[in-house]
This record gives structure tokens, sequence and C-alpha cells, in this order.
């Protein structure tokens, strides 16, 4: 396990050296998105942001944002879950160029596929910590604020040493959390001897 | 006769308070998970979770971002009067919530289910959601819930109907398996206070798990030794996978695991699970008939059960 500081734009032989279980602090230029963009964009046709032509790095959040007499303060952050973007995370990795994707949980076997063939890598955050990040981070600017509401629009944002996220997907294919599905599922037969549940253990059908 | 200007304050207090600070008795089991964990990374990630909360304290922010459902849950004297009556309540409530949401305390999160329509202040269609239970007595207890979309939509909130035939060891079953699915990779954001419901009708069996996640303190057992058997036996063996803190490994994987039940039909037994996450948010506040009002520990949502 090593510990990396890289900076967006990414300089992609960075990314593709990283491997599950590295830890990366993060800064330089980022963009955000939840569900609401991706059908937007994806679903609907309508055009993607411009960030996501300039930025490659994307983080999966909806944030707190405060908004007065035109300045923005970010209240709160923390990394939304990226496994419910799955439908459309193998389109954005592609369409938006993404070398990096911040997000909750981890992503699935078509985004893996994407990921592994236009260098993207996701991380994710090992605690609940949104008061230890926020002054990691400046909003710039905000894009479809008006058509997408406060918590689904594409906010800029300009990051310094955000972190620590420990990489889950990385460039060759490979996902922390089936790691960790393994070591769960052996445990559960230990779990099930001492809830006393017999290994071949079935319900009684009702429906 | 307690005014709509004194509940008010003190729903929006409760509500502000439910959102930046979380209970004694979860700080608590953050403590001892942090002393216990053997893994250094689940380790890290409580100790920096734990951090941030003493932060949002301090600075009075929202403990998490996703400030999540808004839920209240009313103990209401029977002899209780209030200004408005309990539809002057209601609208205080939501009055409370728009003014939390307006302000940063909660985030806007509630928004129409088909078009995503977001109204901007957590007020629509059946949310706030309100419960209530009627006691002896002239005051009134708030409670506010904020409970996170993270444990809520990935499978740490499930239903099923288990025969007779299958018993004890069926709800056990049940419960690992809807753990085992919803903790992976950290969905519900682990470790998590877990509430199961046993009996009653499917919603009965859910209400009861949300309360049992939401409002018992971590620490708590069921007075019942069956139900304390079941509480006591799953909390081990749910610790056991070793899911830990955002499902990276670890330790801890649960707080608690707390039980409530309900008789049920003879044809079935009603199980939900309702998982709440570590960052177990809840607020309580008493008004008394002389208007003297008090910040709570615990909801004491099941003293008398």
């Amino acid at each position: 396990m090593a510990i990396y500081e890289l900076t967006a734009p990414f300089n992609p032989e960075d990314i593709k050296k990283l491997r599950i279980g590295d830890l990366v602090y993060v800064s330089g230029k980022a963009f955000t998105c939840r569900s609401r963009l991706h059908r937007w964009v994806f679903d609907e046709g309508h055009e993607s942001p411009a960030a996501a032509a300039e930025r490659d790095l994307l983080i999966h959040v909806g944030p707190i944002v405060l908004r007065e007499n035109g300045n923005f303060e970010l209240v709160s952050f923390m990394p939304t879950s990226s496994i419910r973007f799955e439908k459309w995370g193998a389109r954005s990795v592609d369409a938006w160029d993404l070398h990096m994707i911040i997000g909750k949980t981890t992503m699935g076997g078509r985004t893996m596929e994407m990921m592994k063939k236009k260098n993207c890598v996701h991380v994710s955050p090992r605690g609940v910590s949104p008061n230890l990040w926020v002054n990691s981070i400046k909003i710039s600017d905000v894009e479809l604020f008006d058509e997408l509401g406060t918590i689904e629009a594409t906010w800029h944002m300009e990051l310094d040493r955000l972190g620590p996220f420990v990489v889950d997907i990385d460039t060759e294919g490979n996902n922390l959390f089936e790691h960790i599905d393994e070591i769960v599922s052996e445990n559960k037969i230990k779990a099930m001897e001492l809830l006393g549940i017999p290994d071949d253990f079935e319900y009684t059908k009702l429906y | 006769m307690i005014t709509t200007k004194i509940y008010e304050e003190v729903i929006f207090q409760t509500v502000v308070r439910g959102s930046t600070v979380i209970p004694p008795d979860v700080e608590a089991a953050f403590e001892s998970a942090i002393a216990r964990e053997t893994y250094a990374s689940a380790r890290e990630g409580l100790q920096r979770t734990y951090d941030s909360l003493m932060l949002s304290k301090e600075i009075k922010r929202p403990a998490c971002p996703d400030t999540g459902w808004p839920i209240f849950y009313f103990k209401l004297g029977n002899d209780c009067k209030l200004e408005g009556g309990l539809m002057g309540l209601e609208e205080a409530a939501r009055r409370a919530v728009a003014k939390a949401t307006k302000l940063g305390f909660l985030r806007s999160t509630m928004k129409h289910p088909l078009t995503g329509y977001d109204p901007g202040n957590n007020i629509g269609m059946n949310i706030p959601d309100f419960s209530y239970k009627f006691v002896p007595g002239d005051g009134i207890e708030i409670t506010y819930v904020a409970k996170g979309g993270g444990s809520e939509c990935f499978g740490g909130t499930r239903h099923r109907v288990v025969a007779f035939a299958d018993g004890v060891q069926g709800i056990k079953k049940f419960v690992l398996d809807c753990f085992q699915a919803s903790s992976r990779a950290g969905a519900i954001c682990p470790p998590s206070v877990l509430g199961i419901g046993i009996g009653g009708t499917a919603n009965v069996a859910a209400n009861l798990a949300k309360e049992a996640a939401c409002l018992r303190t971590v620490g708590s057992h069921h007075p019942e030794a069956p139900f304390r058997e079941i509480e006591e036996s799953l909390c081990e063996a749910l610790n056991m996978l070793k899911v830990g803190t955002m499902g990276a490994g670890g330790d801890t994987s649960v707080f608690a695991v707390n039980v409530e039940y309900a008789y049920t039909h003879i044809a079935g037994i009603a199980v939900a699970t309702s998982s709440n996450c570590m960052v177990a948010r809840r607020a309580s506040s008493r008004i008394l008939a002389d208007r003297s009002v008090e910040e709570m520990i615990s909801p004491d949502w099941f003293e008398g059960r």
C-alpha cells in the first residue's frame, strides 16, 4: 500500500500506477454530479456541462452549499454512493474522459471495463468526515443550478489536498471490495455456526 | 396551554441538534470501537469520523451532508394542551424543517419521486413523517430523526415473512443475509445501528425496526430474555463478518442490534430490518405544561414498550 498526492488534470502515468488499497490525496480541478445530471445528459440528450470537457476528476456528491450575494459557501461535503449510477457509469467515463471518480462504495463490472480501457480509477472515503474536508475545497462556479437544483447541479470545485481516499478500482480491473466480499463470505460460515444455523438451511417457502 | 411560539422554537432547536450533534450513547460507541479496533485502516476511518463529529457539535454544522428523511416522533401526554392542536404542531414542524433547510442545517434532499422536482425546503407529500405515542401526563416529548439515504436505500431496510417452522433460526438467517448484502462496499455506512422488528403486519414490523434503529440508545437491551438473546447473538455474529468501517474490513460492523416485537398472526412471522448509519442522528426535547423545556438524552420511546 502506497500513499500518493496527485493533481487534476492528471498525468495518465500517475493514474496507471495506482493499485487497489493505495491511498490518495487529491488537488486541482473537479466537478460534481448525481443521478439527475447523468439522466439529463445520457437519457434526455442535453449537452454535457462545460466542466466535463475541461476536467477529468468527477465527484459523486450532493453537497450543502449556501448561495448568498453571488458567493458560495460550502457547508458540508461527503461523497455519495457511486453504485447507484452504474447504469450510466461506463458512458460517463467514456464521454467525459475521466481519470478518477471519487464516490462512496464502488462501481460495477461494465464501468470497471471502461475504466480499464480509458485509464480511470475509482476512489472512496474511509469514514464520514465532512468537517475535515470542507476546508480543502473551494467552489468556483456552478452549472445547471436552475435546471437541476442545488444538490444535483454541477459544482466546479478546486481541491487542495482533499483526502485520504482509498483506491477501490484500479486500471487493471481489480476491485478492493470484491476481495472483501470473499473474506466476509468465509466469515459468514463461522457466524452461521455461532447462531446455530445449519449450512444447508433453507427457508420454508411461503411465496 | 403550550403556545405555538414555544413549541415551534423547541422543534427548530431539536431539528438543528438532530442534524449537528450525535447523542452521547453513539459518541461512546465510537470511543469504545476506536479503542478496540485492531485494523489500522478501520480505526483511522472511525477516528476521522469521530473528529468530524466533534467539530460538527462545535461549529453547528451537519454531522453528515445527507441529512436524510425528516422524521418526527411525538410522545404526547393525554392531557397535553397545545395551542392550535395537533394540526398546529405539524404545521410548526414543517416550518421548522423549511427554516433549518434554508439556514443549511439540513440539505434540500426531499424531492418528487417521479419528476425529481426539488422544492428546496424538504417539504412535500407525506414529508416530514410524523409518528405519535400517547401516554399519561400533560407534557410533550419531541424527537427528530435525520434518517440517512445510504442506510435506507441499499438493502439495510427490508422485510420478509418467516414461517413458524423456521422460527428464530429463520429470523437470524434473514438478518445475517440482509446485513451481508447491504453492508457491501460500505453502502449503509457501517458500523450500523441495526433495528429488527418481529411480528405484526409488514408495516408494524417495519415501523418497529425503524424505531429500534433510531430511537433505542446504543447499549440498551430488550427486557425480555428471548429478544435480548437475539440482540446479543446477532451483534456478535455480525461483528464476526469483519465488514468494518465503511465496509473496508474491521472488527466493528455493528454498534448495536436492537429488537422490538409485536404479537403476530398464527400464519407467519413478519420480520423487518432497518439499519441506521454510524452517524446515527437523533435529538429529543421535552416541554412540560408549565412551559419549562429540557433536552433529553434518550427519546424514551420504548419506556413501558
